[in-house]
């Protein structure tokens, strides 16, 4: 893992309100989500912080894992 | 050999935990009106009447900002004279003695808010927090604070003969930082009190007792807007305390600048009172002149919190690379975000930042018309006194628990997500709370539904809106469960552990001997507080006494007591009118 | 003292920052010159709202062009008066005073917002450009009842405002035969005069018109003289119209010997 649990689950609350002030920042610029599609986008963001913690880094962390 | 807290200072021990137990009852009581509350005016769940609502939130407000916060800030003070003077208090019945006083005064204000909801308890208190008149409470309300108020005056007296007596000892040294922080807090605690200790000694109280037949509103308002400001500074001074004596350690490191550290409390020693005006931007009464000053001081108080900002971030960064952190942002990645007590303190400062900058845009004068007395001031302290106080308080207990009682934490993983609960929760809360305000909700409103208009969001829906605030609510009143049970458990249950760390502070890259001796010269910085207060009350307090008289033109008292029929009332209203 | 470089820097941003704030905040006062409340309003006994010149009869009344003032009395929990209409591109300035406990006058979503404190009076001038309907809250805490606390603003086009207002005085009854009059007092509360002209139509076939010049600030009262013999015994509905503004009413035209009903 590239960063430790704790700081894993601390990016991810930092997500909540990235996310929840993204909604108001796009629609500066006419942008308009609703909850749905920005639940769905927080999720997309969140999914792809898990695969960036979680992917192995430059291949020896098969050995940290193991 | 283990050398905690309660090893080094076993009767202090004492006193503190039974202040934080009194904190934590206060905050869990508190919390969950809150919840009441934010399900209630949302209207998705509502089994009060609305006229209790008050009653709620008078005691919403009263346990968490004045109960939950000061109670801790008492312990916290007691904590950090005793180990930073390596002695004990002078008497520890004295300091029992404040304790009990503390408790006796807040056993009589929550009687008489109480009332407002039992008929049985033949008193009333909804008057909300700051109790403005013509409302009158229960003269045991008045009493009662009073009582606690003293209590923290006699708390700061036990910590100054304390330094006193460490000073005979002592006579060459500088202020070790902690007790420094805690007397110029109590400085700048005894000056701004003296504006609520007025407004209820000399004018509420009597009033109440019906020695005195009326009072000014303006005045009275005034008068605790004079204490009203300075006392988030006397929440908030305990958190600054242990961002900058506990978080550096925690995060593996030192304190990056101990003289401006005290610069910073000496700043807010003098500009605490002299911008309680800030509060009064829309009131009549008084000149546009004092509300600019007012304002421009109010700006100057951004300084201590930025270099506050720039130290904490610093110290934090210096521990990381102790712990063998590196590069640009990745050092991030080596502090110890599994503590509880350092994630809960990081995440903490790092809101308080976004409400600092929603509190500049509350002290911004004429944009304050926009802000005033909606949703967003409520949105601002809930990130303030809501985030940077009482998650770091909540932090800071997993530190300070096992120092107190010889025992580890029951569930440490359990702190982390409570924190982290916390952090989240509030996003969404205050997140819909700023918003809200900008489109005119009002705060302290049970029904804010309205029938000749309906409110006009920029983005989303009023449904949306309300719909935040009850998980963002929910999310936080879990949070405190979860920090209330595993204090709980940590107490009652679980042996002593040995391997509790010893009881120390951050030591400091750059020490006190980096700063002039006129640093710690307590007087001086009290004598310049005293005559900015001055400047900025005396002229406005005469001006408001000049035209409506220091008792007021005859104001007759509202009693608020349970009204059976708006209807009825209407009634006798259309009798007055012309 | 010993202060690291950096934070020199973070000093030196901080005070520009500050320093910029108080700027931006001084400029706002100074130059698009909102000002903020203040003691201009002076103050009042709350006991004496009623006898008080501006506050005996709450309401928008015109002070010349395109000002127009508008005192409004808050209590626990209505406004006097509940509902306010303005013209678009009008400045009004707002006198608010409170009868018993602290209220705010309160016009959602905008900048129009005051405390109204008893003993004070709350000065507040606002410049009205489109028009528009808003709600008036009250977001200060006053009673048990304070969330009922509403009223309404209304901006209207110029030329639907005006500050007319009619009252008419008139029989119930007339004995057939004989004549009776409707009398209209017509009140006009702009910085000029009107001069207009007053409608009645009753039954099926009367209508009448005078016209009538209603001083600045003054009334005058028009009395229409209406013949029974025209209209015949039985109840007759009739309508007397000024610039939009109407007050009705039913006359009952009874026989000349008998009382009640004519049912010949």
């Amino acid at each position: 893992m590239r960063i430790s649990k704790g700081g894993l689950l601390v990016i991810m609350a930092f997500l909540t309100p990235l996310i929840v002030e993204l909604r108001t920042v796009l629609s500066w610029f006419g942008i308009r989500l609703s909850v749905v599609e920005t639940g769905a986008l927080g999720l997309a963001l969140i999914v792809a912080v898990l695969i960036w913690a979680l992917w192995p880094s430059n291949g020896d962390t098969e050995a940290k894992l193991a | 050999m283990r050398n905690a807290y309660i090893d080094q200072f076993p009767e202090e021990a004492r006193v503190i935990r039974a202040t934080l137990w009194s904190s934590f009852l206060a905050l869990m009581i508190g919390g969950t009106l809150g919840l009441i509350q934010g399900l209630h005016r949302t209207n998705v769940l509502r089994f009060i009447p609305s006229q209790d609502y008050y009653t709620v939130l008078t005691a919403h407000g009263v346990l968490l900002v004045i109960t939950f916060t000061i109670f801790f800030l008492v312990g916290i003070f007691t904590w950090a004279v005793t180990t930073s003077l390596d002695r004990g208090v002078k008497d520890i019945r004295f300091t029992w003695g404040w304790y009990a006083m503390m408790t006796l005064g807040t056993l009589l204000v929550g009687v008489s808010i109480l009332g407002g909801v039992v008929d049985q308890i033949p008193m009333n208190a909804d008057v909300l927090y700051t109790f403005y008149s013509p409302f009158q409470a229960h003269p045991a309300f008045y009493v009662g604070f009073v009582l606690f108020v003293v209590g923290t005056w006699l708390a700061g007296f036990d910590w100054f003969r304390t330094w006193w007596a460490w000073k005979k000892d002592n006579p060459d040294e500088r202020i070790p930082l902690p007790t420094f922080m805690a007397l110029t807090t109590m400085l700048f605690w005894y000056l701004s009190s003296i504006g609520v200790a007025i407004s209820i000694l000399a004018f509420l109280l009597p009033w109440s007792l019906g020695i005195i037949d009326s009072v000014n509103p303006l005045l009275t308002r005034t008068l605790f807007w004079f204490f009203g400001h300075p006392v988030v500074y006397f929440w908030l001074m305990p958190a600054y305390m242990l961002w900058y004596t506990m978080l550096p350690k925690l995060s593996g490191g030192k304190l990056f600048s101990d003289p401006l550290a005290r610069v910073v409390f000496v700043l807010f020693l003098i500009l605490s009172t002299p911008v309680g005006i800030h509060h009064q931007y829309l009131d009549p009464g008084i000149a546009e002149g004092f509300k600019f000053i007012a304002m421009t001081n109010t700006m100057f108080l951004l300084l201590p919190s930025l270099l506050t900002a720039f130290t904490v971030v610093a110290s934090m960064e210096h521990g990381a690379r102790q712990r063998g952190g590196e590069g640009y942002l990745s050092w991030l990645k080596a502090l110890p975000w599994r503590d509880p007590a350092f994630t809960g303190m990081a995440l903490a400062g790092l809101m308080f930042a976004a409400g600092g900058f929603s509190g500049m845009i509350n002290a911004g004068l004429s944009i304050n018309y926009l802000v005033h007395n909606s949703w967003w001031v409520v949105g601002h302290f809930h990130l303030t006194v809501g985030t940077a106080v009482a998650l770091t308080f909540m932090a800071a207990s997993y530190w300070f628990i096992p120092q107190l009682t010889g025992k580890e934490i029951w569930n440490r993983s359990l702190g982390l997500v409570q924190v982290v609960l916390w952090f989240i929760g509030m996003t969404f809360m205050s997140n819909a709370m700023h918003r809200a305000g900008l489109f005119g909700m009002p705060r302290r409103t049970a029904e804010p539904q309205y029938q000749g208009f309906s409110f006009d969001p920029a983005v989303g829906t009023v449904a949306e809106i309300d719909a935040q605030i009850a998980l963002g609510a929910a999310l936080l009143t879990l949070s405190v469960y979860l920090f209330i049970t595993n204090m709980v458990l940590t107490t009652i249950g679980g042996s002593t552990s040995d391997a509790i760390p010893d009881n120390t502070y951050a030591g400091t890259l750059s020490g006190p001997e980096d700063s002039p001796a006129i640093i710690d010269n307590l007087k001086l910085w009290t004598s310049i507080a005293v005559v900015l207060v001055i400047i900025a009350y005396s002229l406005p307090l005469a001006s408001i006494i000049d035209a409506g008289g220091l008792f007021g033109p005859g104001i007759d008292p509202w009693k608020p007591s349970v009204v059976v029929d708006p209807s009825l009332v209407l009634e006798s209203v259309r009798g007055v009118m012309p | 003292m010993n202060i690291h470089t950096y934070e020199k820097t973070w000093l030196a941003v901080s005070m520009v920052l500050i320093v910029g704030f108080i700027a931006t905040i001084t400029y706002g006062a100074v130059g698009p010159g909102i000002a903020m409340i203040d003691d201009d309003g002076g103050s009042i006994d709350p006991d004496t709202i009623n006898d008080d010149e501006r506050f005996s009869d709450p309401g928008v009344t015109h002070v010349g062009g395109n000002e127009y003032e508008a005192a409004v009395v808050a209590q626990a929990w209505t406004y006097t008066p509940s509902e306010i209409t303005v013209p678009a591109n009008s400045t009004v300035t707002f006198y608010v005073t409170s009868r018993d406990v602290t209220h705010s006058f309160t016009v959602a979503g905008t900048n129009v917002n005051t405390m109204v404190v008893p003993g004070q009076v709350s000065e507040m001038t606002v410049e009205f450009d489109e028009s528009g309907e808003y709600g008036i809250l009250c977001n200060e805490y006053c009673g048990a009842y304070h969330h009922t606390m509403e009223g309404k603003l209304n901006v209207v086009p110029q030329d639907e405002f005006d500050l007319t207002e009619l009252s008419t005085d008139a029989s119930d009854e007339a004995q057939l035969g004989n004549q009776t009059t409707i009398n209209t007092t017509v009140s006009n509360d702009m910085n000029y005069d009107l001069e207009t002209t007053a409608t009645l139509e009753i039954g099926d076939q009367q209508s009448l018109e005078q016209d009538v010049t209603v001083p600045a600030h003054g009334s005058e009262t028009v009395e229409f003289a209406v013949d029974t013999t025209d209209l015949g015994t039985g109840d007759h509905d009739w309508t007397v119209t000024v610039d939009g503004h109407e007050e009705s009413d039913t006359l009952t035209v009874t026989n000349a010997t008998e009382g009640g009903d004519g049912d010949a």
